[in-house]
C-alpha cells in the first residue's frame, strides 16, 4: 500500500506504544491497562499477544471495577443519551436482581428486589405488600382460580408464567414482572401478527 | 445576441463554485429563463461567450437579476466562493444573503456578521467543542447566545430562523429572542443548555408566526409549568414540534388542543409524559404526520387501548419517520406494523429495554429504510437481518446499551455484523458502529462493499484493542477505507493505531474535512501525516495519543485553513501552546485546566507542563471576553 521509500521505519511491528515519556504516561497508561486486564478475563488472547501491555512491564493488576471509569469520556457516548438510554447498573447487576413490577390498572412502575425473596411464597407475599392488595399472591399458588395472573419476561424477551420453573431458575432468567388480569391474559403472548391485521 | 446555458456544478459536497468552473461549463443553447434545477446545479442565462470573464459579462445585467440568479445558490460554500469572484459580485452577495451559518461563534463577532450580512434571515451558530458532549468541557466554557440575540435585535435584522448547537442559552434570551423579531418562524436547539420551560413560555407566546420548534438533547429544567397553554388560540401554523427531551409531566389537554388546530403540522415528537391514550388521540387528530416521536409506554396496553391505537396509526399513512420509544413495551412496538413499510427513518436508540427479537422482528419490515438509529442489543444476528431487509439503507448507527460492561454482553455487535451490512446494503454512506471487537479483514471487507461512505466512525469500545484473530493493529483495516472511500468527509478511528494509520490517512483520505483520534498512535509524525496530507481538514480533535510540540508547530498556517484543532490528554506543553499563540496572533489559543483555581497561577508555571486540554481555532476577532477562570487564552 506505501509508496516506495517512505518511512519504512514504521512498517516494523513494535511491541507496545513506544515514543513517550515513561514516567508519566505510565500514570496515563496504567488505567486503560488496568482496563483491559480487568476486561480479559474473557479475552486472555490480549494478554498473550503482549501489544497492549504497558511496555512489557505490567504492573501488579488492580482489581477493583472501578478502574473501568476512570477514563473520562470514554466511550464516546454524548452526556444526554448516557442519561437517557443506557442501562443503569443498579438494575442490572447480577445478584441485586431488581426488577420492575407492572400491573394493570396501576399507572406506575414499581421496582422490587427478588434476591430478597426466598422462594415464590416470599414472593407472593412481597407483591401483595408491594400494591397493597391481597390477592395477587394468591395467583402465583392457586393458578386457575383468581383474577389475577403473574407473568415474567425472560432472558429472551419470551413471557412466561411465573411459579412453573424451579425458583432458582426463576430469579436468573426473570427481568420483570407484570401482573395482569386473567382476562387479557388469553391471547396474550401469541406472536404478533403481520402487517395485515 | 444570444442566449445560452451554462450548466453550473453547484453540489455542497465536493466542488465549489470556482470562478473558473463557471466559465468553463458546458454550453447548452435553449431556453433564456433562470431556473433552479435542484440543489446540485444551476442554469445560467448567458450572453454566448468562450470561456473566462464570466463575472464581466454578468455585468451587464441589474443587480436584481444576479440577485436573483444567487438565490438560486443554496450551499454556504458556494455562496462564500461568489462572495470571492469580484468587488461588484461580493458586494450583490452580501446584500442579498439570507442564510449564515457559522461553524464557531468565537470566529466572528454579531456586529460584524450584521455589518456584511444586513439582510439576514437564517442563523446557524455552533458553541462548545464536539467533545464537550463527553464531559471534556468545563460547564462553564461558555458559548453565550445573548450577545448574538442582543445584536441582531439593536440591528433589527429581521431573523426568522435560529438554529444553535452546543450553545448555552438562558431564559431571557428567549424572551429577548420571542420580542424582537415579529416575522420569526423557526428555533432549532441541539445539544444546548440553560434555560427552562418558562423560555419556552415565553417563544409560545409571543411568536406570532412560529412554524418550527425543535428541540434536540437539551438539557431544559423543567418547571412542569404550562408552556404549552401559552401558545395563543391564534397560533395555527406549526409545521414541527419536537419536546422529546422535556423530563416533566405535560399538559395533555393543552397538547392537543395545539395539535387539534395546527393543521399543517408535519412532525410531532413528544416526551416521555405522554401515556399511550393520549398519543393515540394526538394521533387521530393529526394523520397528516409525517414524522413521530413517541413517548414512553412501559405497560402492556390492554385490548382496547391497543386497539384504538391500531386505528389511529393505520390512518397515518405519510408517516415516513418514527423515534421516541424511551421504554416500550414490545406489544406497542406491534401497533406500527401497518406503517412499518412507509418507514425511511427509524430510532430506536433510547429504547434500552426491548430484546433485540422484538427490535428484529419490528425492523425485518421496513423495506424503505433508510436511516436506522438502532442499539447494539440487536445483535450481530439482528443486523443480519436488517441487511437482507433494508436494501435502501443509508445511514446506520449502532449504539452501545450497556457502558459498563457489566452483563456477559451476547447482544452486543462484533465485526460479524458490520460486515453483514457492507454486504447487504451498499448504498450505504454513513456509519456510527459502537463494538466490542474489530479485525482488518472485516474493514477490508467493508471499504470493498461500500466505497461510497462519506461518514465512518468506528468506535471499538476497549482503548487499544488490538485485531482480535491476529493481534495486530488495526492500521491496515482503516487504510483501506480511506483508500476504497474516495468521498470519505467525516472519520472517527479507534482499536491499536499506530502512526502507520495517519500515514494512510495522510495519503489518501483527500475529501477528509473532520477526524477524531482517540488512544492512537506513538510519535509526532502520526499527527504531521494527518496535517500535512488533508488538504481539506477543517476540525481534528485528539485524546490521549502521544503528539506534541513538534506536530503542533510544525505548520503553523495549516490552522488558518482549519476550524479548530482539539487536543487533550496529549503531549504538547504550555511553552509550545504558548509558542504557537505568539506565531499565529489570528489564532485563539485556549488551555483549559483541569483545577480552576489554578487558572491564574499557571501562566507562572514551568513551560515544559503538558497542558491538560488545548483548543485552538481561527478566529477575526481576536480573544473572547467572556472565559471563565478554568480557560486561559494565551
Amino acid at each position: 500500500m506505501e509508496k516506495d521509500g517512505l518511512e519504512l521505519e514504521i512498517t516494523e511491528l513494535r511491541l507496545g506504544l513506544p515514543g513517550r515519556d515513561v514516567a508519566d504516561k505510565m500514570m496515563k497508561k496504567r488505567a486503560f491497562t488496568e482496563m483491559i486486564m480487568t476486561s480479559s478475563a474473557s479475552n486472555s488472547d490480549q494478554c498473550e499477544s503482549g501489544v497492549v501491555s504497558s511496555g512489557g512491564d505490567v504492573e501488579k493488576v488492580n482489581e477493583s471495577p472501578a478502574a473501568k471509569s476512570q477514563v473520562v469520556g470514554w466511550p464516546p457516548v454524548c452526556s444526554y443519551r448516557r442519561k437517557n438510554s443506557c442501562k443503569e447498573t443498579s438494575t442490572t447487576k447480577v445478584g441485586l436482581g431488581y426488577v420492575k413490577v407492572s400491573m394493570d390498572g396501576v399507572p406506575y412502575l414499581r421496582k422490587m428486589d427478588l434476591g430478597s425473596s426466598q422462594g415464590y411464597d416470599d414472593l407472593a407475599f412481597a407483591l401483595d405488600t408491594l400494591f397493597g392488595l391481597r390477592g395477587i399472591g394468591v395467583a402465583l399458588k392457586d393458578g386457575d382460580n383468581c383474577e389475577y395472573v403473574t407473568i415474567y419476561e425472560d432472558k429472551d424477551g419470551d413471557w412466561m408464567l411465573a411459579g412453573d420453573v424451579p425458583w432458582g431458575m426463576f430469579i436468573e432468567s426473570c427481568k420483570r414482572l407484570r401482573i395482569m388480569k386473567r382476562s387479557d391474559a388469553t391471547g396474550f403472548g401469541l406472536q404478533p401478527r403481520g402487517v395485515d391485521e | 445576441m444570444g442566449w445560452a446555458f451554462y450548466n453550473v456544478p453547484c453540489s455542497d459536497t465536493n466542488t465549489s463554485l470556482h470562478p473558473f468552473s463557471l466559465a468553463k461549463g458546458l454550453v447548452t443553447s435553449g431556453r433564456n429563463t433562470c431556473t433552479p434545477y435542484h440543489s446540485s446545479t444551476v442554469k445560467i442565462p448567458f450572453v454566448a461567450i468562450l470561456r473566462t470573464n464570466l463575472h464581466q459579462e454578468m455585468n451587464y445585467f441589474p443587480d436584481e437579476v444576479i440577485e436573483h440568479i444567487f438565490d438560486s445558490i443554496a450551499s454556504h460554500r458556494d455562496r462564500n466562493s461568489i462572495s470571492l469572484v469580484s468587488k461588484s459580485w461580493h458586494k450583490i452577495e452580501r446584500c442579498c444573503r439570507r442564510r449564515v451559518f457559522i461553524g464557531n461563534c468565537y470566529a466572528i463577532s454579531p456586529e460584524r456578521l450584521i455589518g456584511r450580512f444586513p439582510c439576514l434571515k437564517s442563523l446557524t451558530l455552533k458553541g462548545k467543542p464536539h467533545f464537550a458532549d463527553f464531559n471534556l468541557v468545563p460547564h462553564e466554557w461558555g458559548g453565550f447566545v445573548h450577545p448574538w440575540i442582543d445584536a441582531l435585535a439593536r440591528a433589527r435584522v429581521g431573523l426568522e430562523e435560529l438554529r444553535l448547537k452546543r450553545m448555552v442559552v438562558s431564559d431571557e434570551s428567549l424572551e429577548l429572542l420571542s420580542r424582537s423579531f415579529a416575522n420569526f418562524k423557526s428555533l432549532v436547539l441541539v445539544s444546548c443548555e440553560g434555560f427552562t420551560t418558562d423560555g419556552l413560555a415565553s417563544i409560545a407566546a409571543n411568536c406570532r408566526h412560529l412554524r418550527e420548534l425543535d428541540l434536540q438533547e437539551n438539557e431544559i429544567d423543567d418547571h412542569r409549568g404550562q408552556w404549552l397553554n401559552c401558545f395563543p388560540d391564534s397560533c395555527t401554523t406549526l409545521t414541527s414540534l419536537n419536546f422529546a427531551c422535556l423530563k416533566g409531566e405535560t399538559n395533555l389537554s393543552a397538547l392537543e388542543r395545539l395539535v387539534a388546530r395546527s393543521p399543517s403540522l408535519k412532525s410531532l415528537k413528544v416526551n416521555r409524559a405522554v401515556p399511550l391514550d393520549a398519543l393515540t388521540r394526538l394521533m387521530s387528530c393529526a394523520p397528516q404526520l409525517v414524522d413521530l416521536g413517541v413517548g414512553s409506554y412501559e405497560n402492556e396496553p390492554d385490548t382496547e387501548s391497543f386497539a384504538k391505537l391500531l386505528a389511529a396509526i393505520k390512518k397515518c399513512t405519510s408517516l415516513r419517520s418514527l423515534s421516541g420509544f424511551s421504554e416500550v413495551a414490545p406489544l406497542c412496538l406491534t401497533a406500527f406494523y401497518p406503517i412499518c413499510q412507509n418507514l425511511t427513518y427509524l430510532n430506536l436508540s433510547y429504547a434500552a429495554e426491548i430484546h433485540g427479537n422484538h427490535l428484529v422482528k419490528f425492523i425485518q419490515f421496513c423495506k424503505r429504510l433508510q436511516r436506522l438509529w438502532i442499539l447494539d442489543s440487536i445483535g450481530d444476528k439482528g443486523l443480519e437481518v436488517v441487511a437482507s431487509a433494508c436494501k435502501e439503507l443509508q445511514e446506520l448507527r449502532v449504539f452501545p446499551s450497556d457502558l459498563h460492561d457489566e452483563e456477559d454482553n451476547n447482544a452486543a455487535v462484533t465485526e460479524v455484523g458490520l460486515v453483514a451490512i457492507s454486504a447487504g446494503c451498499r448504498k450505504l454512506h454513513s456509519i456510527l458502529y459502537f463494538c466490542k471487537q474489530m479485525t482488518n479483514a472485516a474493514l477490508i471487507t467493508v471499504a470493498k462493499n461500500c466505497p461510497n461512505f462519506i461518514r465512518f466512525r468506528l468506535c471499538i469500545l476497549e482503548p487499544n484493542k488490538p485485531d482480535h484473530v491476529t493481534s495486530q493493529s488495526l492500521d491496515e483495516g482503516f487504510g483501506a477505507v480511506v483508500q476504497a472511500c474516495k468521498g470519505l468527509r467525516r472519520l472517527s478511528v479507534s482499536g491499536l493505531l499506530t502512526d502507520k494509520v495517519f500515514l494512510y490517512i495522510g495519503m489518501y483520505a483527500e475529501q477528509l474535512e473532520m477526524l477524531s483520534i482517540a488512544f492512537a498512535g506513538d510519535t509526532d509524525k502520526g499527527m504531521l501525516y494527518v496535517l500535512n496530507g488533508c488538504k481539506k481538514l477543517r476540525k481534528l480533535e485528539i485524546r490521549d495519543s502521544p503528539f506534541g510540540n513538534a506536530a503542533l508547530l510544525a505548520d503553523v498556517d495549516k490552522y488558518e485553513t482549519m476550524r479548530s484543532l482539539w487536543m487533550s490528554s496529549c503531549d504538547v506543553t504550555l511553552g509550545g501552546c504558548k509558542r504557537l499563540a505568539r506565531d499565529a496572533p489570528w489564532l485563539n489559543v485556549e488551555i483549559i485546566n483541569e483545577n480552576e483555581d489554578n487558572g491564574m497561577e499557571r501562566n507562572e508555571e514551568d513551560e515544559r507542563e503538558k497542558v491538560d486540554r488545548l483548543y485552538l481555532y481561527r478566529t477575526v476577532v481576536g480573544t473572547r471576553n467572556d472565559a471563565p477562570s478554568c480557560v486561559t487564552i494565551l
